[in-house]
């Protein structure tokens, strides 16, 4: 079955798909978005339960392998020491994000140039820092001007609490010199239009029933929806078909919620289905143009993947941390090591990012993305009685480098409902980000023991978190090099001239901070690149 | 038809295991896992999931056989004898006991719902705020910018 053809056919409904929907509403061209999930009705957050941790072990699991949602693709990571962590629906993975927001900072654009690791941006920070002001206000973004680790700017809305745990880790650091700041958070500090403010529920990854966070169920897509844009969700993108005389995309196939295939074409073709999934839909969308996946003349679509590995460190102190309270993952942020230093054994750097901890379920499970539960027993007891109120930890996030052997590709056997191959992800940690890691969990010791920690908990660092590949990037990544590159400097495709990309997967190198603030900034730019572009586009 | 069958005798035992699992505390009035009834979440669980149904009948059988009664060194034997089984029985049993709003009010986190109420955290004052990122402040411009002269 057909459908009327639209101007701009967006695939994804997430961070990324919602913003360049924004920017393009003033252009009045017919836009749909198509999305395999659904909306999430105030009743479906699990955070209004008793219960509401058992979720997160089932239905609200961010891992797709756990969750088997039908909207859900499985993902075969047996080949990776980290799994990759989504949300499918409206809003997409901002649903279950945590809310940290910093922005990437301008080194991290030019580490060939400046660390001779990776490949430069074909943009620069200051490119790209009037889309961050954008978004920020479009998003609700709490936070304190002044951040020396960056370009002077200021975030809409004054910063969220740090609390008890935060101030605490912050006079460790001033203890030691570090710097520190406290973090950007898509949270709201205070009422914002139309949306409550933070009420410090602390479960951010179980959905915010409040529409504190700035997930774009909350942000974007009311407007978006109020403004005409289609959302047609349940819809999940089959292939992207191609015109097999002029090579331009003409629109793709899907997955109805009546169960049918229905071809929806469009006069561009925009993917924002984040790291892993854009990379699948264009390797699946074979022809005999493109035999070996669309807009993949580099065989560089699905390599390069970049998580952020991460790994925690936990003190404990002699006061109750109140470590539930409060936003999940964002306090203060220290990046003291964020940039390179030869005398430390690697290139680039990593923050230490103060998690609050978490509820208590989740602690004696292991802890977030971890399936390690804590002893039984007479230990139990102790543990949970004289440490788990008593935590306060800093999590090491690094950035990882672009490797082509770490890639998503196609599984051979494995589908989603619909017959659609799975990704397959291949990824190992480089000697260097263990290196980082390493050292990252020193400085986290000396800063928790800085800040008055009593003792510090052991922690096997061989191991990474696992459920933790919430930032996938570098599958599709951007430059001027069509050899070198899937997009060009403004998201679209060297191959195939209306096809665009705005999710992660367009990432170059990963930073070392939380990316969607720049996934976000990057679909704006590219949105305004459009716009200026737009007699000449798919010349 | 009840969740997950049980004789007397193996709820008791069941209850035992659970006490062990995780056990409670006179002197901060929290009670163990089998005195607040994890075995009937357990239950609730295994009629869901034939995996699991499978694994505590095997885990049950063997316990039953563990004629000097249920203690720690017993419930040890059991982890070394049948760690697959014993895992899921973990996993399900602080499932089943943080869960209940009582319990997680017992180690200081609200027994409500996390929405709408949430917790009240006190927003620093800006001269507090002010005070402690004044060393941070003080260093100056702490970053790389290659677009700066000299920035790189």
């Amino acid at each position: 079955m057909a459908s009327d053809p639209v101007d701009v056919l967006i695939v994804g409904a997430g961070a990324s798909g919602a913003a360049i929907a924004w920017s393009l509403l003033e252009t009045r061209m017919r836009i749909l978005c198509l999305e395999q999930g659904d909306h999430l009705q105030d009743s479906d957050f699990p955070s209004r339960r008793d219960d509401y941790e058992l979720a997160r072990y089932a239905e609200f699991s961010c891992d797709p392998n756990v969750r088997k949602l039908s909207q859900d693709y499985p993902i075969n990571s047996e080949g990776s020491c980290i799994t990759p962590v989504n949300w499918n629906g409206v809003g997409g993975s901002t649903i279950n994000f945590l809310g940290h927001w910093p922005r990437m900072k301008p080194s991290d654009f030019r580490t060939r140039s400046l660390d001779g690791v990776g490949e430069d941006w074909p943009l620069d920070y200051h490119a790209l820092a009037p889309f961050y002001d954008m978004n920020d206000a479009n998003t609700g973004v709490s936070g304190l001007g002044g951040n020396p680790a960056y370009p002077d700017y200021t975030p809409p809305l004054p910063p969220i609490p740090i609390g008890k745990l935060g101030q605490t880790l912050a006079m460790g650091f001033n203890r030691l010199g570090w710097h520190w700041w406290p973090s950007d958070v898509a949270i709201l500090s205070q009422d914002h239009d139309g949306r409550q403010r933070c009420v410090n529920a602390g479960t951010c990854d179980l959905g915010c029933a409040a529409g504190a966070k700035g997930g774009t169920n909350f942000t974007y897509w009311p407007v978006l929806e109020n403004a005409g844009v289609e959302l047609r969700t349940n819809a999940r993108v089959r292939e992207i078909l191609v015109d097999r005389n002029t090579g331009l995309a003409k629109g793709v196939l899907y997955h109805g919620s009546d169960g049918q295939v229905h071809e929806q074409m469009a006069e561009m073709v925009v993917m924002a289905c984040n790291g892993v999934g854009t990379p699948r839909m264009l390797l699946h969308s074979t022809s005999r143009l493109f035999p070996d996946g669309l807009a993949n003349s580099s065989g560089l679509v699905g390599k390069n993947l970049m998580f952020h590995p991460l790994t925690g460190i936990s003190g404990v102190f002699d006061e109750p941390m109140k470590g539930h309270e409060g936003p999940m993952a964002c306090s203060i942020l220290s990046q003291e090591f964020y940039e390179s230093d030869p005398s430390r054994g690697f290139v680039r750097g990593y923050g230490l990012h103060s998690g609050r901890s978490t509820t208590p379920m989740t602690y004696a499970l292991g802890g977030f993305g971890i399936d390690d539960p804590i002893p039984w027993g007479a230990e139990h007891r102790e543990i949970m009685d004289n440490v788990y109120p008593y935590l306060a930890g800093l999590t090491v996030v690094t950035e990882d480098l672009p490797e082509e052997h770490n890639c998503v590709t196609l599984d051979p056997e494995l589908t989603d409902g619909d017959g659609i191959p799975a990704p397959r992800i291949s990824y190992c940690l480089s000697e260097n980000t263990r290196a980082m890691l390493k050292h990252g969990e020193e400085r986290a010791k000396e800063a928790l023991l800085a800040a008055g920690a009593r003792r510090i908990l052991p922690n096997d660092s061989d191991k990474v978190w696992r459920r933790a590949g919430w930032h996938q990037m570098g599958t599709c990544r951007m430059g001027n090099d069509p050899k070198n590159s899937v997009v060009d400097g403004w998201g679209r495709s060297h191959d195939v001239k209306n096809l665009f990309i705005v999710d992660g997967s367009i990432f170059v190198t990963s930073g070392a901070v939380n990316p969607t603030a720049t996934i976000q900034a990057l679909a704006l730019y590219i949105g305004d690149r459009i716009k200026t572009n737009i007699g000449s586009l798919f010349d | 038809m009840a969740d997950f069958p049980m004789s007397p005798k193996e709820r008791h035992l069941l209850d035992s295991i659970l006490d062990q699992l995780i056990p409670g505390s006179c002197e901060r009035n929290i009670p163990g896992a089998g005195e607040i009834g994890v075995a009937d979440y357990l239950a609730h669980v295994a009629a869901r999931r034939s995996r699991f149904d499978a694994a505590l009948r095997r885990l049950l059988a063997r316990a039953s056989e563990l004629t000097d009664g249920i203690d720690s060194d017993a419930i040890r034997r059991l982890e070394q004898s049948m760690p697959i089984e014993f895992a899921e029985l973990l996993t399900e049993s602080y499932k089943g006991y943080y869960s209940r709003p009582d319990m997680r009010a017992k180690v200081g986190v609200g027994a409500h719902p996390a929405h709408p109420s949430g917790y009240e955290v006190a927003q620093e004052s800006a001269e507090f705020m002010g005070s402690l990122i004044e060393p941070v402040r003080a260093r100056g411009p702490f970053y790389r910018d290659p677009s700066i002269a000299g920035g790189g």
